[in-house]
């Protein structure tokens, strides 16, 4: 099985394979001080970074609290002479459960409320690439180390004699609903694409799904965040980002291609799975 | 001493002898583990760049870590620290000798019990030590061993199947300690010294040592498995293409182990929180606020520990259902954890603060503990986890609570009983400094992993910079290196403590802290608990005996009675007798 990135199909395109070795044109470096997640290429991304924003916002006033009272305490009552010799009035410790109750409602409430719509609508809402007639989907099939992707090719169906596989190299239409169904082969990988908010784990013996969106053209890094062996840190893919048009221009070519250099005898390059609607 | 006596006082049932036993053992995980820290943060600030002084280790790379010698170094980091450091040093070194002093045992419940489980321990670590020089290779598949890649398909070196050994091994060790901690406190308390009694660290340890005897089977159960899975040829966690023929399933090791792991964090900082419960209240002279309701959140956290375990498994493609309610319950333990924190800082104020060793360590261990558990938050949704799920957000978070907390609560622990435990006193001013600058690195080195992890910075890179948008950490995380540098070197101070003390050394006050807990109060055999452990400051007490602080059992020749001041009991939160 060529498992080189220089001997995929989509290597005699048009447009120029991205070298998964290579480092990539990212934009300027952000904050490395500050506390900035990495650049959103999403078109739902920027909901999950706002949550996350709101709930370091949350962090910060906490520890700025808690840093201040016990300070203050310190500092005020250091070898003070009075003491109360008891351990709080009722009114007391009504405070400590009401400001408890107060500020798990707040926080946790937050967090729970945020995190729920953006499950609902976006994380576990299948209906979107379900119902979009533009969905592209690919089948992805982790390996010690690399990123094995499959396209269903014109015939629109995996496993057959058209179907586009590429190695690290993983091409999506901006604008249009990517759905991703997951394999490993060998051990437990972590698919993760940061500029796109998605990371799901890849494990041998059951297939999982995920989606995301592009939000414009462009190329990022999908990284492997479950230790999977020496070479772990080597597990490195780029997603590019295609306009619709130069997608299905790539996804044509590389169809032919794949049928002129089909071989039957090739029984491992033969995987792929019939995607059930659910 | 001869060889024969040597050997025999080896085997001992005194639990302060087992306890110091413990706390040897446990110190030289502590360096090792320590020391691999070290490399993995030398790595990523010179990545490829040969170690200092390591060329006699790795000679064909002239010191430098390979990709293999790392994933070597940082599973040996955790499994040393976790299994094999801070557990045993905060149940196996404090725990036995705190807990049974401190309820007015004369005993442990299962005095054999004790020696067994630290020789367990100290086979389970001796393993540990030789896997790194096994043939094939050490143990490189992470701490939490998943399979299949800690199957021998892909980790087949002998260090891997050693490891497996020593957490079994270990696993023993905790869960004889857990039960004899738990029949010794239900059991062996001395008259009078009821449930609401017993100092919050007694409680801390008490509740760890239920979640020892509940949890760490689980732990064995997945990793007698997996040594089967690579002794045995069976294939309970192999799927897939890896597998031959097996219907076996790697998810089901992950529950397993997480159901044990998520617990064992709780394990950790259970005895870390009720030291800091009962240090704040003795050196803020002053009862411990709401001392039930802190109790009984303890109580409420442990008894949801294991409930919250699957937030490990929210990438794990779980189904939607189990996801939500996982959810809900991470983010509900935080709320006992905050009714906690509020009492510890309720006691604090108005009280009459002295910021002893002990005092300066429990407050740190607040602090690093409250950073620690506010980053939690986010990875406690599964919306927020997602992005943070496997960075070095959670690396940084996991450390500051179970790593840096638990590390000052022992340091909080030996400062304030190693007047008893070796009957001299440690330098105080030595004992500050290394706490502060112990605790204000601890938030330098783990606040810059969560800096990079926020930025989006993978766990386990040996290379991060393979990375285009990791490429600009590399300058943060050089910084965070050289704090790590230097909290290893602060160590430095307490071991200059140490030797000095032990070596020459003033002999110790028979209750240097003026605390009225049995441990230092002992009235001998038959003495009858009166009282509750946080007793400072009764007017009473000053008017008559002239001091602020009295003994648990220690009577008072007056007909008023000190007034215990009892808090209403909490409905519905266990625990709180």
């Amino acid at each position: 099985m060529a498992e080189s990135p220089a001997l995929s199909p989509a290597s005699a395109n048009d447009v120029a394979p991205p070298d998964a070795q290579a480092p990539l044109a990212v934009p300027p470096a952000r904050g490395a001080w500050s506390l900035s997640p990495p650049e959103n290429a999403s078109a739902t991304g920027d909901r999950i970074d706002a949550l996350l924003a709101r709930s370091h916002g949350f962090d910060l006033a906490l520890a700025a609290v808690m840093l201040g009272w016990l300070l203050l305490a310190v500092v005020r009552f250091r070898g003070a002479r009075k003491v109360a010799p008891d351990g709080g009035t009722r009114r007391s410790r009504a405070w400590v459960l009401g400001l408890a109750l107060g500020v798990f409602g707040v926080v946790d409430g937050t967090l729970f409320l945020g995190s729920e719509g953006y499950l609902r609508d976006v994380l576990w809402n299948f209906r979107v690439p379900t119902e979009d007639p533009r969905t592209v989907r690919i089948e992805i099939n982790a390996h010690q180390w690399s990123w094995e992707a499959r396209y269903a090719g014109a015939d629109g169906a995996f496993g057959t004699k058209d179907d586009v596989v590429t190695w690290n190299d993983l091409r999506v239409p901006a604008g249009v609903p990517v759905w991703v169904q997951l394999v490993s082969t060998d051990v437990v990988h972590g698919f993760s694409l940061p500029a796109f908010r998605v990371k799901l784990d890849a494990i041998p013996g059951r297939v999982n799904q995920t989606w995301f969106q592009a939000a414009r053209e462009g190329a990022w890094e999908a990284a492997c965040y479950q230790h999977c062996g020496t070479s772990h840190y080597r597990m490195r893919g780029v997603l590019t980002a295609l306009s619709p048009e130069a997608y299905a221009a790539w996804l044509h070519e590389a169809s032919l291609k794949a049928v002129q250099g089909y071989d039957a005898d090739d029984t491992a390059a033969h995987w792929g799975w019939v995607w059930r609607t659910p | 001493m001869k060889a024969g006596a040597f050997l025999k006082s080896l085997w001992t049932t005194d639990p302060q002898r087992v306890a110091r036993q413990y706390l040897w053992g446990g110190f030289l995980f502590l360096l090792v583990g320590g020391l691999l820290a070290m490399l993995i943060r030398f790595q990523w600030a010179w990545p490829g760049q040969p170690v200092p002084g390591l060329a006699w280790a790795l000679p064909e790379s002239k010191g430098a870590l390979t990709p293999p010698a790392y994933t070597a170094v940082f599973t040996m980091h955790g499994l040393l620290m976790i299994f094999f450091a801070v557990t045993p040093l905060l149940f196996g070194a404090l725990g036995h000798f705190v807990l049974p002093l401190a309820i007015g045992a004369k005993q442990m419940a299962f005095p054999r019990l004790s020696p067994f489980g630290f020789w367990a321990y100290a086979v389970g670590g001796a393993l540990m030590l030789v896997s790194f020089v096994v043939r094939l290779g050490p143990a490189s598949a992470g701490w939490t061993s998943y399979p299949p890649l800690a199957t021998p398909a892909f980790t087949p070196g002998l260090g891997q199947t050693l490891v497996t050994v020593a957490v079994l091994c270990v696993g023993v060790s905790a869960f004889l300690y857990g039960l004899n901690f738990v029949v010794t406190v239900v059991r062996c308390r001395a008259p009078g010294m009821t449930w609401g009694r017993m100092p919050l660290v007694v409680w801390g340890l008490f509740y760890g040592a239920v979640l020892n005897v509940l949890f760490v089977p689980v732990l064995a159960a997945a990793t007698g498995l997996l040594l089967l899975d690579r002794v045995a040829g069976t294939q309970f966690f192999i799927a897939g293409a890896a597998a031959v023929g097996g219907g076996g399933d790697p998810v089901v090791y992950q529950h397993l182990f997480w159901l044990f792991g998520h617990p064992e964090v709780y394990i950790l900082i259970l005895p870390a929180w009720g030291m800091v419960g009962d240090f704040v209240a003795f050196f803020s002279r002053k009862p411990a606020h709401g001392y039930r309701l802190t109790a009984g959140a303890m109580g409420a956290v442990t008894a949801l520990s294991g409930a919250v375990y699957a937030h490990h498994l929210f990438t794990s493609g779980m189904a939607p259902v189990l996801g939500r309610t996982f959810m809900v319950l991470t983010l509900l333990i935080s709320l006992p954890a905050e009714v906690m924190f509020l009492n510890w800082l309720m006691t604090l104020w108005r009280g009459s603060v002295r910021l002893t060793s002990p005092m300066l360590a429990a407050l740190a261990t607040m602090v690093v503990f409250g950073l620690g558990g506010i980053t939690g938050l986010a990875l406690g949704a599964v919306a927020t986890d997602v992005p943070l799920h496997g960075t070095m957000w959670v690396v940084g978070h996991f450390h500051l609570t179970m790593g840096a907390a638990s590390f000052l609560a022992v340091f909080a622990g030996l400062y304030f009983w190693f007047p008893r435990m070796y009957g001299r006193a440690l330098d105080e001013r030595l004992a500050k400094v290394h706490v502060l600058l112990s605790a204000v690195l601890f938030i330098a080195v783990f606040g810059g992993q969560l800096v990079a992890g926020y930025a989006g910075q993978l766990r386990r890179l040996y290379d991060p910079y393979q990375y285009t948008f990791l490429a600009h950490l590399l300058t943060l995380n050089r910084w965070t290196s050289w704090a790590a540098f230097a909290l290893g070197t602060v160590q430095l101070v307490f071991v200059v403590n140490l030797v000095r003390t032990l070596g020459w050394g003033r002999a110790a006050e028979p209750n240097p802290w003026r605390v009225g807990t049995l441990e230092w109060t002992d009235a001998g055999p038959g003495a009858v608990v009166l009282r509750g452990p946080h007793a400072l400051s009764q007017p009473e007490v000053q008017e008559q005996l002239g001091r602020d602080w009295i003994g648990q059992a220690e009577p008072l020749s007056s007909s008023k009675p000190v007034v215990e001041q009892v808090a209403p009991p909490v409905p519905g939160v266990e625990g709180a007798v």
